[in-house]
């Protein structure tokens, strides 16, 4: 078989936010992604962004950074996000996603507006939306540039 | 060598643990214990289990002294078993500085009693503020300062273990430590065993809470109390945490006993324990009294010494003082309601009964025929032939993804590098077959994770109704 042809994986980091030990719909993103076909690099609980900033420059290639959040502090554990993608230690779409806000009344747009304020891309309440986000995120990356090396057009016929 | 001598932990390291306040000497502690004039709990379990009764205990823990004695004092009138004193993260995670900060600034912002903060003379006022022997519950991968301090305290029963007080609760603690630091806390009850002190040492079986698979669940705590057993303690509660089926939560507390008989020294007293129902709670009050109260039924048809109560308010948060106590009687008139008359199909339970054994045999017999336990353990948990679900460390693989069968029984979906043999592997798939479309499998686990807010399992908590003459008459 002529290795050329092989699709080269897709792969994303996944964890969750630095103060918050949910575990359970980590673990079941990160079955369903693989069920998906996608490698996962699941950094755990407890992450700190520097985490997913290590795991990035390991995984140069990642299709997403997606970061999981329950307790409501999703906001103050990513406020050193700006700093970082400024510096390029996260160069891809970051998503996070969970229970946004301390608090039984939430306005959803406003935590949306704020996460996107330090550099999230994609806010999503749904964890069953991930796998259709990411195809449209590689199909998008495609598009735009079709001669990436390692990406392009393998990536979709991996599909 | 003393009992505190067998912690390893240095005097230094303790009294600045303690901030510079000294504990009392081993044996004034003992001394204090065995003048105690109320019961241990060790006594208060036997005295249940030969009364064929199961006491209730509730869950409890907050950060200021006065308030946590208002607490207990509160819960006293609820007439629990055992009374706890739930420790706060930090404690648990031996950040004693930062508790005793956050204690002198803002105790309300501590989610449970930071012990070694508040220090033994004050642990020794808590406990004799209530005629109830008291428990320590925490989640710490390393508890042998707050163990050291709780002893000196007069508390006569401690909860964990060097598996599931890690693997639910700590990122990147590897188990070979957790596991020598729980070998000292078992080794200092042993000591004190032979002083005449014995303190109960809980296991809790409930790891990360959610779809347990009972044989994983019996498993882990089967490991730990031979691990205890070895070290000379004395009296083990094991803990199971309420799946929600019936049959399949009275066939695992009715095989614990079984299995301690078989791995345990007959010279170890085995109490089996019922954790309420410790997923997603219903927010509506009717209906979770209803599932508090049928916790108490399963505790009590399934032979459990003891069941740690839930409340009405679990889908809001911590409980109050008031719900609490009410979570309390509830839960025990669900043990009442056990000693009439109800309809438990003893065939489904010898059925279930046969399966976790079978199962729980599969996974330790590999472990138990090695050499050297606490390695074999941490190995078997590398490749995968212990593992547990929704593991928040990464010591555990979490390749193992359990499931729901259409009456509520939790089963294995994926049963990861588990090393069942092909007829269990049958079994349960067997059970799940055309249970659910794998392309919803986030939908369906997250169905059956939330089981008691969905109809179906909203209608088993009033499944088992008394049933009259009919009904088989459980001991």
């Amino acid at each position: 078989m002529d290795e050329a042809v092989e699709p080269p994986a897709r792969t994303v980091l996944l964890g969750v936010a630095e103060s918050d030990a949910h575990a359970v719909a980590n673990r079941l993103i990160e079955m369903q992604l693989r069920g998906h076909g996608i490698e996962v690099v699941n950094l755990g609980v407890c992450t700190p962004l520097s985490e997913f900033a290590e795991a990035f420059a390991a995984h140069p290639d990642a299709e997403a950074v997606i970061i999981g959040s329950l307790n409501g502090h999703a906001l103050e554990d990513l406020r050193d996000l700006p700093r970082l993608r400024a510096a390029g230690h996260i160069a891809c779409p970051v998503i996070v996603g969970g229970n946004l806000s301390v608090g039984s009344h939430k306005s959803e747009d406003d935590d949306e507006r704020r996460l996107r304020a330090v550099g999230v891309d994609h806010v999503l309440r749904d964890a069953t939306q991930l796998p259709l986000l990411l195809d449209l995120l590689a199909g998008a990356r495609l598009a735009s540039d079709p001669g990436e090396p390692g990406g392009g057009v393998h990536r979709v016929l991996a599909r | 060598m003393s009992w505190l001598d067998e912690l390893d932990v240095g005097r230094g390291e303790l009294d600045t643990a303690c901030g510079g306040a000294e504990l009392p000497p081993a044996a004034e502690s003992v001394a204090y214990l065995r003048a105690s004039r109320k019961p241990a709990v060790a006594q208060v379990l036997r005295a249940a289990d030969r009364e064929a009764r199961t006491v209730v205990q509730p869950r409890c823990g907050v950060g200021g002294h006065a308030p946590m004695l208002g607490l207990l004092r509160t819960l006293r009138g609820a007439r629990p078993g055992v009374l706890s004193v739930t420790i706060d993260a930090y404690t648990r995670l031996g950040r004693f500085g930062t508790a005793r900060r956050v204690l002198d600034a803002e105790p309300v912002a501590l989610n449970g009693y930071p012990l070694v903060a508040h220090g033994w003379r004050r642990g020794r006022e808590l406990n004799e503020a209530v005629r109830v022997p008291l428990e320590i519950r925490h989640g710490s991968p390393d508890a042998r300062v707050l163990f050291a301090v709780a002893i000196s305290s007069g508390i006569s029963s401690f909860e964990g273990g060097g598996i599931a007080y890690n693997l639910p609760y700590s990122k990147d603690v590897p188990l070979a430590r957790s596991l020598r630091a729980w070998q000292r806390v078992d080794a200092a009850c042993g000591r004190l065993a032979e002083d005449g002190v014995i303190v109960d040492r809980e296991l809790f079986g409930t790891l990360t809470a959610v779809l347990v698979p009972p044989s994983i669940s019996l498993a882990v705590t089967l490991l730990e109390a031979v691990a205890a057993a070895r070290e000379g303690v004395r009296c083990l509660s094991i803990a199971y945490p309420q799946g929600g089926d019936a049959h399949q939560d009275v066939a695992a507390l009715r095989s614990i006993r079984v299995l301690a008989r078989r791995h345990l020294p007959a010279s170890v007293e085995v109490y089996p324990v019922l954790h309420e129902f410790m997923g997603v709670f219903p927010k509506d009050l009717g209906t979770a009294d209803a599932l508090v109260r049928y916790g108490g039924l399963v505790a009590r048809l399934g032979g459990a010494v003891k069941v740690i109560n839930k409340t009405n308010q679990e889908a809001a948060g911590v409980p109050d003082g008031p719900a609490n106590a009410h979570g309390i009687r509830t839960a025990a008139r669900g043990v009442e309601d056990a000693a009439a008359c109800v309809d438990l199909d003893e065939a489904r339970v010898r059925e279930e009964m046969y399966w976790i054994q079978r199962e729980v045999t599969e996974l330790v017999d590999p472990v138990l025929q090695g050499d050297s336990l606490f390695d074999d353990i941490a190995a078997a948990f590398r490749a995968g032939t212990l593992d547990i679900p929704f593991s928040a460390s990464r010591h555990a693989r979490s390749a193992v993804l359990p499931a729901r069968e259409p009456g509520g029984a939790i089963r294995y979906l994926d049963p990861g590098a588990l090393p069942f043999s092909p007829g269990t592997r049958r079994f349960h798939a067997g059970r799940l077959r055309g249970h659910r479309d794998a392309r919803n499998l986030l939908e369906g686990i997250t169905a059956d994770i939330n089981y008691f807010l969905t109809e179906e399992g909203r209608a088993s908590t009033t499944s088992l109704r008394a049933t009259g003459a009919t009904g088989v008459r459980t001991p």
